[in-house]
């Protein structure tokens, strides 16, 4: 059995806020909050900057919308040419509204895929889920802040010491 | 003082920068016309008429519209009179100067739909802007009623007296009787919304009854039907009707669209000014400034979105009744115009903003403040210069004065009001909210612990 991390349990949103800021202006950099719903202001206390997520959006839009007007213009003005109600054989007007469902739906995927990659995910075991504490207080009415034992300036009694002064009522070393 | 002077000269640098690019921008449309006026010398019927005939469509079934007889009514064959040339100016910047009270009264209906609380800071200002809309826009309409004979081709005596077939079919709608009650009862609307929301948001300054908050709602809750109407309204009378045979019931969705899109980046530069002036100090803070930018970014597409549709759908058909109106735009400079709204308009605002940090970097918004005006100013001269220019874009000193004029009393008059009150709405219910302190809520009476 070696130790996961440490786990605080704060009451409030407030709370939690506030011993993120703690944390994070303590310097460490693998720790995480868990709460039962979003907490507004939560990324600035944690210093988490702008996710990367927006890129593989991106990506996958501008891969949508060159393969909706590339395929429109393969199809219909080089490979099979037909004339269709007089129009020409391709134009931006009729290919957009198909490229531009295709932006969006390469988009999503992309922000989906991005989210999964960014995440690590899909993961089938995480050592906090077979802490019942964690379980039934980040689902329900607790903030729990989690700082890893892998982090470079984890040390047992010290980060003890920063959860205390935080204003933690409960904490306890999660094992894996 | 140092730092306020700082400010202005740091100011000027940016807007000098942004007055330059208006300054090469005009001297290259009126190049631009110029030449393309040397080169459409031909009769301007005649030009109307070939495209008709490249329409593919059988000329006899068309032949009751008859639109190039109906274009060639409103731009004639010779220099247009002097009268023309500044109603036209001066219809273009009215309508320049009317988005901004329009998109101000949108999204001061829309904070109350929504029960917005980061528009609290933006919203007192707004409201000044919206109650311009009644009397001053009214006053300022003045010289387009008396004007109109000579601005709208429909309704000069000699249409009037041998109406073509598209005028018949709006009658009695496009008559002058229904042009002036129309017009008055669409400023009657929005003066009693924009200033039913101003009272009782002034109203609750003094006393912070709730009640006030629920007769906004109410008023913004009925206001959003009138306004959409009286918008379209006005937009089909004093715009789309300078070519009367044309149609599209997405006209007064592109000119809102446009409209709110400048007010939301003009919202977010007078934001910037008034926090700066200190007015606004309080309550502003950088997520304010953060979803100004976000809806004028959802305002870029959604005008872009809507503005396609209108082109698509017209182009998709081919119908010679609704195509000719982009046929007139394609020719001479407004081609280069109609560039400009495609990839000014939309798609440089759209690239640029697309990443979130730009949203807060006030350099550049404050730059695309500038840029916002200049495309929608041409937008609307995309929409009503070609009617009496064909041959490309004309700007001149009637442009320059009928603008300067306009914004000058606008600027005045929204000035004195917004200097004469509270600059934000002192005792909203979601005031503290807007500044980022949580107020526990009385019933729980957790404050004790």
């Amino acid at each position: 059995m070696n130790a996961y991390g440490l786990m605080a349990v704060f009451e409030t949103p407030a709370d939690a806020i506030h011993a993120a800021e703690q944390v994070r202006d303590a310097g460490y950099s693998k720790w995480d909050v868990h709460t039962p719903f979003p907490v507004h202001g939560m990324d600035a206390a944690m210093g988490l900057p702008n996710s990367k997520v927006g890129w593989f959006t991106f990506l996958g839009g501008v891969t949508g919308y060159t393969t909706g007007m590339t395929m429109i213009w393969w199809m219909n003005a080089y490979d099979y040419k037909i004339v269709i109600g007089g129009k020409p054989m391709f134009s931006p007007f009729f290919s957009f509204p198909v490229s531009y469902e295709l932006t969006i739906l390469l988009a999503s995927f992309g922000s989906l895929i991005g989210m999964f990659l960014l995440n690590r995910l899909p993961r089938l075991h995480h050592p906090l889920l077979k802490n019942r504490k964690f379980c039934a207080g980040a689902t329900h009415d607790k903030f729990i802040l989690v700082i890893e034992t892998a982090d470079p300036k984890f040390n047992d009694q010290e980060t003890r010491k920063l959860l205390v002064s935080a204003g933690s009522k409960h904490i306890e070393m999660v094992e894996d | 003082m140092t730092t306020s002077a700082i400010n202005l000269i740091s100011g000027l640098g940016r807007w000098s920068r942004v007055a330059a690019v208006v300054v090469a921008f005009a001297a290259a449309a009126l190049l631009g016309s110029r030449l393309t006026a040397a080169e459409h010398a031909e009769p301007v019927k005649g030009a109307a008429k070939t495209e008709a005939k490249a329409e593919h469509h059988a000329e006899a079934a068309h032949a009751g519209h008859d639109h190039a007889a109906g274009e060639c009514a409103n731009c004639g064959h010779d220099e247009p009179s002097e009268l023309k040339k500044f109603g036209y100016a001066y219809l273009t910047a009215y309508m320049f100067c009317l988005s901004f009270c329009l998109g101000a009264l949108f999204l001061v209906i829309l904070n109350h739909l929504f029960d917005a609380q980061w528009m609290l800071p933006i919203r007192r200002f707004l409201e000044h802007l919206a109650c311009q809309l009644c009397p001053t826009m009214l006053i300022l309409w003045i010289p387009i009623g008396a004007l109109a004979k000579h601005i709208f081709p429909w309704m000069s005596p000699e249409m009037q007296a041998h109406p073509d077939h598209a005028l018949l079919a709006k009658f009695p709608l496009f008559t002058p009787t229904a042009f002036y009650v129309i017009s008055g009862l669409i400023f009657v609307v929005w003066y009693v919304v924009a200033h039913g929301l101003r009272e009782a948001s002034l109203a609750q300054d003094k006393d912070g009854a709730a009640i006030h908050t629920r007769t906004m709602r109410r008023y913004a809750a009925a206001g959003i039907f009138c306004f959409a109407f009286s918008l379209t309204g006005a937009a089909i009378f004093w715009m789309k009707a300078l070519s009367h045979q044309f149609f599209s019931t997405m006209y007064g969705v592109v000119y809102f669209a446009g409209s709110v899109w400048v007010t939301l980046i003009t919202t977010y530069w007078l934001l910037l000014y008034f926090r700066n002036r200190g007015d606004l100090k309080d309550v502003t803070r950088q997520i304010t400034f953060h979803d100004c930018g976000v809806l004028f970014f959802a305002f870029t597409v959604f005008y872009a979105y809507v503005h396609f549709s209108q082109y698509f759908l017209i182009w998709n058909a081919a119908v010679p009744e609704e195509t000719f109106w982009y046929v007139a735009r394609e020719k001479g400079s407004w081609w280069w115009v109609g560039q400009l709204i495609i990839f000014g308009h939309f798609w440089f605002p759209f690239l640029m903003l697309l990443p979130i940090h730009r949203k807060l970097n006030i350099g550049f918004m404050s730059t695309m403040a500038g840029w916002a005006w200049v495309c929608h100013y041409m937008d609307l001269q995309f929409n009503i210069g070609p009617v009496l220019y064909p041959d490309g874009l004309h700007l001149g000193i009637y442009d320059v004065l009928s603008l300067g004029g306009l914004l000058a009393i606008l600027i005045f008059r929204f000035n004195s009001a917004f200097n004469a009150h509270p600059p934000y709405p002192q005792r909203d219910p979601r005031v503290a909210e807007a500044m980022g302190v949580y107020v526990e809520p009385a019933s729980t009476n957790k404050a004790a612990h």
